[in-house]
C-alpha cells in the first residue's frame, strides 16, 4: 500500500539518488537518498519536484503525430515507423550527412551509446552531438 | 525491537510501521505491515535519518483512519509534538518506538548520523561560517564580520527549497517562500538575506533542531545554527522550549489572550 521506492533522478546526467513515496500506486513526493554516493542526501529544485511531472496532467503519455496540421495520439509502432520512413526518405534524397543525432544527458550511457551507434552504423553519419555541449 | 513491532502489528495496535530496511546497501525507510511480517527480520535502526513523522503525517492526510507507528529518536518525538501543537496530528496518534539517539557523551551507543562534525574547506572557514560552531562561538565575530560571513553563506543559495521540503515541521499549504510578493521568482540567488530570514522567522518556536535542513543543503549553509539562534531568542524572551510539550508557542496566541511581553532588559536584543 505504502512504499518507498529508490530511483535515480531523470532530469540531468548527474544521477542523483532519489526516493519516491508511493501510496496506493500514486506518487506522493520525492526525497533525496541520504546514503547515495552521488548526491549524499542533497537535491536541486528539479530533483525535489520529480513527482510533479510524473503526475502532471500535461504529461504526454503517447506519441503525437502531426497529420494535416493537427497532432494525433498514436501508438509507438506507428510513430517509430513514421519517423523511420521519413528518415529513409531524407537519407535517400540528400545523403546520410543531412541527418544529425543529438544525444541527451537525460538518458543512460547505454542509450547514448546506442544512439551514436545508430547514427554511425545505421544512418551512416558522424554528425553526433550532445545536449550538454550546446 | 523486532518483537515489539511484530506484536504491534499482530495485535492491530498499528496497521503500518515505518522503520528502516537495507535495500541494495542503502538503509531506506520502509513500511512494515501485517501482510509482510516476514520482512521484520530486516528491520534496522538506520544511521541515516529520514523524517519518518513527516511521511506518517502525509499518509494520515490522505488516509486519516490508518494507525501508524514509527521508529523514533528524540528529534522525531519533538517533531511529533510540534505537529500536534499545530494540529497536523492529534497527540498520540502516531505510536513511537524509541531507539538510540544522536551521539553525545551520555549516549555512547548512538546510531545517528547527525552531530558528527564535518570538516569544511579553507574558503568557507575564511569567509563564511563553520557549520560546527555553537551560537556562542559564532557570536565571537564582530558585527561587521558576522554580517559579511552570513551574507557569504546566504548568497550561495541555489533556492532548491530543500530546507523547507525536508523539514518535518513544515506543512503549510501556502508557503511564504513561494509568495511572489515576498520572494521574487526567477532570481538566483534569491534576495539575500530576506529569503533565509523569512524562513528563520517562521522557524521560531517551531524548529526542533533535528538538523535535516542542513544535511539537505547542497551548499552547506549553516541553517541549523541560524535556527538555533532564532529559537534561542524565543526561549530567552518567552521561556518557550520548542517540541518538549504540547504547549502553544507564543506566536500562536490570538484573540483575547495577550501574548507574553518580552522581558524589558532583553528587548534590545
Amino acid at each position: 500500500m505504502y512504499q518507498l521506492v529508490p530511483s535515480v533522478c531523470s532530469y540531468c546526467g548527474t544521477g542523483c539518488g532519489v526516493l519516491f513515496e508511493v501510496l496506493d500506486g500514486q506518487l506522493l513526493k520525492t526525497l533525496p537518498l541520504k546514503t547515495h554516493p552521488v548526491n549524499q542526501g542533497k537535491l536541486c529544485i528539479k530533483g525535489w519536484n520529480l513527482h510533479e511531472y510524473v503526475n502532471s496532467r500535461m504529461r504526454l503519455q503517447s506519441p503525437l503525430l502531426k497529420l494535416n496540421g493537427r497532432f494525433h495520439g498514436v501508438t509507438w509502432d506507428r510513430a517509430v515507423q513514421f519517423a523511420a520512413d521519413k528518415l529513409k526518405g531524407i537519407i535517400a534524397e540528400h545523403g546520410p550527412d543531412s541527418v544529425g543525432v543529438l544525444v541527451s544527458a537525460k538518458i543512460t550511457n547505454e542509450e547514448n551509446y546506442l544512439l551514436q551507434k545508430f547514427a554511425r552504423a545505421v544512418v551512416g553519419t558522424n554528425n553526433v552531438d550532445h545536449c550538454a555541449r550546446l | 525491537m523486532k518483537d515489539k513491532v511484530r506484536d504491534w502489528l499482530e495485535t492491530g495496535k498499528v496497521d503500518l510501521f515505518l522503520g528502516y530496511k537495507k535495500v541494495d546497501g542503502h538503509p531506506l525507510p520502509h513500511a512494515f505491515s501485517k501482510e509482510n511480517l516476514a520482512e521484520l527480520g530486516e528491520l534496522i535502526a538506520s544511521p541515516a535519518r529520514y523524517a519518518l513523522e513527516k511521511l506518517a503525517t502525509e499518509i494520515l492526510a490522505i488516509k486519516p483512519a490508518i494507525k501508524i507507528g514509527i521508529l523514533g529518536r528524540d528529534c522525531n518525538r519533538r517533531a511529533l509534538n510540534v505537529l500536534a501543537v499545530h494540529q497536523q496530528i492529534t497527540p498520540g496518534q502516531i505510536e513511537v518506538l524509541e531507539v538510540n539517539c544522536c551521539p553525545s557523551p551520555l549516549r555512547q551507543h548512538a546510531e545517528c548520523s547527525t552531530l558528527q562534525p564535518q570538516t569544511y574547506g579553507a574558503v568557507k572557514l575564511e569567509l563564511g561560517i563553520d557549520n560546527n560552531m555553537s551560537v556562542a562561538q559564532m557570536e565571537q565575530f564582530d558585527q561587521e564580520s558576522l554580517f559579511s560571513r552570513w551574507m557569504y553563506e546566504f548568497q550561495k543559495c541555489l533556492k532548491c527549497y530543500g530546507c523547507r521540503d525536508i523539514c518535518p515541521v513544515c506543512f503549510c499549504k501556502e508557503c511564504s517562500l513561494e509568495n511572489g510578493d515576498l520572494v521574487a521568482t526567477g532570481d538566483l540567488p534569491p534576495e539575500v538575506p530576506l529569503f533565509h530570514l523569512i524562513r528563520a522567522v517562521h522557524m521560531a518556536g517551531r524548529c526542533i533542531d533535528c538538523g535535516l535542513c542542513e544535511e539537505a543543503c547542497p551548499v552547506d549553509i549553516p541553517l541549523r545554527l541560524l535556527y538555533r539562534k532564532v529559537n534561542g531568542l524565543v526561549k530567552d524572551l518567552f521561556g518557550y522550549e520548542t517540541g518538549v510539550s504540547f504547549e502553544q508557542p507564543p506566536f500562536s496566541l490570538l484573540g483575547e489572550s495577550t501574548p507574553p511581553e518580552a522581558e524589558p532588559h532583553l528587548k534590545a536584543v
